[in-house]
């Protein structure tokens, strides 16, 4: 290449690159570099406290159409552990990936109008991901819409600790006040419940951390 | 700014002829390949290392959020030996790419590779991970660029002569301004997204800290099983916000080190962009930790070479001949 055609070239690649930047395009193999840019203060933050040896002990309590009672681990999933730790603390509790989170935010007037006319609409509005998740593990686990084998329901268990905006600010934060939610998929819908099993709906707030 | 002469004297040189094309003698870009194929092979050992937990004769996971361009090939479950088979041709492009054999087909195949491994990993949960995204550009830049005519096998077998100076500099040079950028981008993006928010008291990077060192929970007598580190730091918000505003500092800043010469300046910023990743992956378990591999495209390596055969007995000095 001549040096002319070589400042051709960057100006092309340099214009892809960090166009995306502009357009904030986060797919693969472009991106505006938004890993962990997402911040929604609100006067609390849910954060949830796993259980390493239970997760992969007991996974998912699940039930088959037949009635029948059964674990699924990530051994049964045969996916890694951090997989199914996102499964079990965050798809389980329709928590969508953060690029899912943050694709439509802060968007200025261009950018909205290319992703709704180009991409569609928010995929916050558009997945459910607990039943997505359900639906995934029958198809791993071969069971088609009708057999009597198939998954109907997933419950996956976790605590959930709420700080305040000014035990955060204090670092006061030794004592998690967690409490046990819930998160219950069937085939029709999915939903977070307490231990004496009372509608848990504030975990759908943005501040919801992993 | 205005032109000036360039080393003969006999042409004036833009801004732009002097950011890209003055900056790097022609023995740089292929021992760059050398060292940057070296790197690359160890991190995409680590980047796919989970992959290998998958039972190869166990279920076949059907993906929850497939990547857009599996969806878009209705690839939409783990088939294992695929993982195995890919992986290997991962490999072997990457010692291809970094003895410079057959540089050109390598860098393509492992471009192809690294994209279905990827995708293997990012679609299972639909968390797509952007460690990835700069490595790509280098391979593209590698690409288009006279990488394979120097410290190659290609090279000698072929008997190619050397490449001028300007042919080794604008390749290095892009793949550092997409290095610096991508810290300044990062800046950017907390900007757009959460404004001055993101650093306010403990700040995101309290919330985050907090949320890694519980997620597998508290061991019996009370401690967190896993970055016990984190938790500790989680506890001062306001050393939490100092760290934040030193990210702050540095990814704001980071498009200088495009802007000089000084090899000690460099230097300086390289070492707190891999304290910056390090105490990431150490603090949050952000697996960036062996990306500063990449480091290598903002020095002349060919001298780095030179000092280490210096250094050799007489075997290992013609092995790297």
């Amino acid at each position: 290449m001549t040096k002319k055609r070589v400042k051709i070239f960057l100006l092309v690649l340099f214009t892809v690159y960090f166009g995306a930047v502009f357009l904030r395009v986060d797919f693969f193999p472009l991106s505006w570099v938004p890993m962990y840019g997402q911040r929604q203060v609100g006067e609390h933050v849910h954060i949830v406290i796993g259980d390493k040896a239970a997760r992969a002990k007991t996974g998912f309590i699940a039930e088959r159409a037949d009635g029948e009672r059964l674990n699924i681990t990530r051994h049964d999933l045969n996916v890694p552990s951090t997989h199914f730790r996102r499964f079990f603390h965050q798809r389980a509790y329709d928590r969508g990936p953060p690029q899912h989170r943050r694709e439509r935010e802060q968007l200025m007037p261009f950018n909205k109008w290319w992703y709704e006319t180009l991409i569609g609409p928010d995929p916050l509005l558009t997945h459910n991901y607990a039943l997505e998740l359900l639906e995934s593990v029958n198809k791993t686990l071969g069971y088609g819409p009708n057999d009597p084998k198939r998954i109907v329901r997933l419950e996956a268990r976790v605590k959930v600790a709420t700080y305040s905006k000014e035990e955060l600010a204090a670092g006061d934060i030794a004592d998690p006040h967690a409490k046990t939610a819930i998160a219950i998929i069937t085939p029709t819908q999915a939903k977070i419940v307490s231990e004496d099993g009372t509608e848990i709906k504030d975990l759908d707030n943005a501040s919801f951390a992993e | 700014m205005p032109a000036s002469p360039n080393k003969s004297g006999s042409r004036p040189q833009s801004f732009i002829d002097r950011f890209f094309f003055d900056w790097f003698p022609a023995e740089a870009l292929g021992a760059v390949r050398f060292y940057f194929g070296i790197g690359l092979f160890i991190y995409m050992n680590i980047q796919y290392a989970h992959l290998f937990t998958i039972d190869p004769n166990g279920a076949q996971f059907h993906f929850t959020l497939p990547i857009w361009y599996f969806d878009l090939l209705g690839v939409d479950h783990i088939t294992q030996w695929t993982i195995y088979a890919v992986h290997a041709v991962l490999l072997a492009s990457c010692v291809l790419f970094t003895l410079g054999k057959w540089t050109k087909p390598a860098i393509i195949a492992l471009i192809i590779s690294m994209a279905y491994m990827k995708g293997m990993r990012d679609s299972i949960a639909g968390d797509v991970h952007h460690r990835e995204i700069p490595i790509v550009f280098c391979l593209i830049v590698f690409f288009f660029s006279k990488c394979d005519r120097m410290f190659s096998l290609d090279a000698k077998r072929k008997g190619w002569g050397p490449i001028e100076d300007w042919e080794a500099s604008w390749p290095l040079r892009a793949m550092q301004v997409y290095i610096v950028m991508f810290y300044f981008w990062a800046l950017v993006a907390k900007l757009r997204l959460s404004g001055l928010d993101w650093f306010e008291g403990g700040g995101r990077i309290q919330e985050v800290l907090l949320s890694r060192a519980v997620r597998d929970g508290f061991t019996s007598d009370g401690h967190v099983a896993g970055l016990s580190l984190a938790y500790q730091l989680a506890h001062h918000p306001s050393l939490v916000f100092l760290l934040g505003s030193l990210v702050f500092v540095f990814e704001l800043l980071s498009p200088l080190a495009l802007f000089t010469r000084d090899k000690r300046l460099i230097v300086f910023f390289l070492i707190g962009a891999t304290i910056f990743h390090l105490s990431n992956y150490f603090l949050m378990n952000v697996q960036f930790f062996f990306y500063p591999f990449v480091f290598v495209v903002f020095f002349n390596m060919a001298v780095f070479h030179r000092w280490i055969k210096e250094r050799l007995p007489s075997t290992g000095q013609a092995a790297l001949n």
